[in-house]
């Protein structure tokens, strides 16, 4: 496959999206670069967890393309999509709760069948969420909210993704987690990772993400690079109330 | 006098032959949030097809439980692929209705291919008994207890330690993120169903050989004792499935020590309710709890109903009321009664099940109290029979009612299981109180049909009668409907926590659903005794309250003419077409599926 360094990992051009009669997405285009975080920005009902799930081959588009790495994702399904390269955290982490801790990171590696590079992934991501070290044998659904991001995070790095894609990988966490979280998308990120997130807290994302789209009732109304994004009065006013204090 | 050791151990082998089938509905329900009524009717077809291999191709032991396991996996796995994956993406209603119709076709193959009569079917294993205790034991016993222990054991290697268990796991606590993970749910259902299939087949030879007996009756009362197994140890939990079947097994068998044979069903379907009103979830539910059921607005499928202009309605009703002054047959008219009478019972369920959303599989048992009550008040009491079939009415409005009510807290799938448990138990209490309903010799002799003294024999008269109550009912029902009642009853089907929210009192309003649906199907009942002049515990049965659903669905939940047009059509088509009695079933069974695979709506739409 001739794939060249510019063109784009993830792209969704002019995707219409529709729950019955009522229409999601409108003509929604949106590109994810090798190696860069993209953060989708948008408050309730904008469209942007529909746009996590059109990705991962949850819900169907009505019109329009997605490709991954050159290629269509579209009637591909959920578990094929993931198999091309494409991990998720999903919204609110859904862990398999009643599966331990170790269970669930190894679900992550459900579409391996190398036994010994798992095992020694699993090794790495103790190195990396040291936390889970202790808590390897728990039941998942036991951990706190921060703990059960770290797994959910752990997970999704077990496929050996080429892009992640997290739904609000901040929501519901407390503010030391938060930072924590960020930091470790960043980490995940330079590993050669890309990632593409869903946010809802603008200041947060615009801080870690090199490019960024927001979307307002299935519309994307502004896009760019995230510093440029960050200072845009537009933005500003919407989402980060007027100040930064945020 | 047997001993308590032997009323224990046989608690225990039964119970394990429950587990078997209760193990592998709650795979099914784990991963597809789904009732698997088609259960039963795998057992039995594991019971028949053990009978082939024994009796007629003389296979060892061994053998025989390998032929019956990979058959039932294979019935399993064309049910799956064929009946339910379409469905995948339709309302929640729809697979649950479509193993109902499963089930019914199979039943029905079954009963064409080897008859109805029952057979032998033999153990192949020594007949002796060794002293345990003050108990006895047999080789059979054994048997059972070994596949019971082995299955689990194999069942709990599977889950823990390979791949595909762990998906079946990973699909059964969270489907989506099992699929973010790259799990093909397809695959895990059908593990999940052939692994359900293989034990429940083996469970329905290892009955069959228990009792040296099979027959096509075996599968409603496998689904039943399944269901209540597994609801009982918590629907989806496997482990709960295994403990809730001792418990249910040794609760019969003591239940049966105590009060007779006969009472063996009314204890385990009174655990089941006593389950649902007190622990819902199950005896061993953990914390967390599997996803609640959804809104009953979810559970039915929405459509724009189909409006018929009201000129057309009478002149159908016109149309039918003159129709005995045309040289039409006897047997036309008989025919046309019984759609008379199926349709008051199809009012009463669409009102119930569609515009309030309580998807109710006990309907008959609204029926049997409604004509043992209007029976027993022109027999003992010399009650004129216009008055006794009201009372009927009223009978069943009130009891029914009551009945009901413990269920009204639930949702979904779990009404319609309790309003299952207490149709059966309504039948159970018919056959168990002797003193009142004469038990299992049923009433004889009841007095035709008579208004304001006159006795209506004729079929003609019987015919205006019966269709006049009809459309009297119809008319209120529409009334009703058309009321701040009915818009009060829609509310709570589509979003009862909004419902809730608007100060709706949900008790209230199932109340008075059942109150008047109660009242439209004990005078379908009461009327239904007069005419057959004899009635027993089984004159009004679960194939009666499927019937109605299935009545119900055709026409489109909710839907009023839709309730009459359906009775009409299912009992009207096959005398048209002429159609063998023993082929009905079968039909009743393919229309069902077609109807949730491409018209969930119904003819007219739902309301």
């Amino acid at each position: 496959m001739t794939t060249s360094a510019s063109e784009p990992l993830l792209a969704l051009s002019d995707v219409n999206t529709f729950y019955g009669q009522a229409q999601v997405h409108f003509d929604l285009s949106i590109t994810v670069a090798r190696g860069h975080i993209v953060c989708l920005l948008g408050g309730n009902a904008s469209g942007k967890s529909t746009t996590m799930k059109i990705i991962l081959g949850l819900v169907k588009p009505r019109s329009g393309e997605v490709t991954f790495d050159g290629a269509s994702l579209i009637g591909l399904t959920t578990p094929q999509i993931v198999r091309r390269g494409i991990a998720s955290v999903p919204e609110a982490r859904r862990l398999f709760a009643d599966m331990s801790v170790r269970e669930n990171i190894l679900m992550g590696a459900f579409v391996r069948n190398d036994r010994e590079a798992i095992a020694q992934d699993l090794d790495r991501m103790l190195t990396l969420f040291p936390k889970l070290g202790q808590r390897l044998s728990q039941r998942a659904g036991s951990l706190s909210g921060g703990e059960q991001q770290m797994v959910a995070m752990a997970r999704a790095l077990m496929s050996r993704p080429r892009m992640i894609v997290m739904d609000e990988p901040t929501m519901g966490l407390s503010p030391l987690y938060v930072d924590r979280v960020l930091e470790l998308i960043r980490t995940i990120n330079q590993e050669g990772v890309s990632v593409f997130m869903v946010e809802q807290n603008a200041s947060l994302a615009l801080e870690i993400a090199h490019e960024a789209y927001v979307l307002q009732t299935g519309r994307i109304v502004l896009s760019g690079p995230a510093r440029a994004l960050k200072d845009d009065p537009r933005i500003r006013d919407a989402y980060l109330g007027g100040s930064e204090a945020a | 006098m047997s001993s308590w050791l032997d009323y224990t151990i046989n608690g225990l082998i039964v119970g394990n032959v429950y587990a078997l089938v209760a193990v592998g509905l709650a795979l099914i329900f784990g991963v597809s949030r789904l009732i698997n009524f088609a259960q039963g009717s795998i057992y039995l077809v594991g019971a028949y097809i053990g009978w082939v291999a024994v009796v007629q191709l003389h296979t060892p032991l061994p053998l025989t439980i390998i032929v019956v396991a990979v058959a039932a996996a294979i019935v399993g796995l064309i049910i799956e692929r064929f009946g339910l994956r379409p469905l995948q993406n339709s309302v929640r209603i729809a697979p649950l209705l479509a193993t109902i119709g499963i089930s019914f076709v199979l039943d029905q193959l079954v009963m064409l291919t080897f008859s109805p009569n029952p057979r032998a079917l033999p153990s192949q294993l020594p007949d002796v008994r060794f002293q345990v205790g003050g108990g006895t034991i047999g080789p059979l016993d054994l048997l059972i207890a070994g596949v019971g222990l082995t299955s689990a054991l194999l069942l709990f290697v599977f889950l823990r330690y390979s791949k595909l268990g762990w998906a079946v796991r990973a699909a059964s606590q969270d489907r989506d993120a099992a699929m973010q993970m790259g799990v093909d749910v397809n695959r895990v259902n059908q593990a999940v169903f052939g692994i359900a299939a293989a034990l429940g087949g083996v469970s329905g030879m290892l009955v069959g050989m228990y009792y040296n007996q099979i027959d096509t009756a075996m599968s409603l009362q496998a689904t039943l004792k399944g269901v209540v197994a597994e609801v009982v140890g918590g629907a989806g939990n496997v482990p709960g499935a295994v403990i809730g079947s001792l418990l249910l097994g040794l609760v019969e068998s003591y239940g049966v020590a105590v009060f007779g044979t006969s009472y063996r069903n009314l204890f385990a379907f009174l655990l089941l309710v006593v389950v649902l009103v007190l622990r819902p979830n199950g005896l061993f539910a953990s914390a967390r709890q599997a996803p609640p059921e959804p809104l009953t607005g979810t559970f039915i499928a929405p459509s724009r109903p189909v409006r018929i202009p009201r000129w057309a309605l009478a002149v159908a009703s016109a149309g039918f009321a003159v129709l005995p002054l045309f040289p039409v047959s006897f047997y036309v008219l008989q025919t046309l009664i019984n759609a008379w009478l199926l349709g008051m019972l199809a009012l009463s369920l669409t009102l119930v099940a569609g515009t309030i959303g309580q998807v109710s599989l006990g309907h008959a048992a609204l029926l049997a109290i409604g004509a043992y009550t209007s029976a027993l008040l022109s027999l003992a009491l010399n009650v004129p029979v216009g008055l006794a079939v009201i009372g009927g009415g009223l009978m069943s409005a009130a009891l029914g009612t009551l009945l009901i009510s413990p269920s009204f807290r639930l949702r979904g799938h779990y009404v319609s299981i309790a309003t299952l448990a207490i149709g059966e138990i309504v039948s159970l209490v018919i056959l168990n109180w002797e003193s009142v309903t004469r038990g299992p010799i049923g009433i004889s002799g009841i007095p035709p049909l008579s208004l304001f003294g006159y006795d209506l024999i004729s079929p003609t008269s019987i015919y205006w009668f019966s269709f006049a109550v009809m459309v009297v009912l119809a008319l209120l029902q529409g009334r009703l409907l058309d009321s701040h009642l009915g818009r009060s009853f829609r509310a709570i089907r589509d979003d009862d926590v909004a419902a809730r929210a608007y100060g709706l009192s949900l008790n209230r309003y199932k109340s008075l659903a059942f109150i008047f649906g109660g009242f439209a199907a004990g005078i379908s009942g009461g009327i239904a005794a007069h005419l057959y002049s004899y009635i027993n515990h089984e004159t009004f049965n679960t194939q009666q309250s499927i019937l109605a659903l299935t009545v119900v669905i055709l026409g489109g939940l909710g839907n009023v003419v839709g309730a009459m047009l359906g009775a009409v059509a299912l009992v009207g088509l096959p005398e048209v077409f002429r159609i063998a009695a023993e082929y009905r079933i079968l039909i009743y069974g393919i229309v069902l599926l077609l109807l949730v695979r491409f018209r969930p709506q119904g003819l007219l739409g739902t309301m």
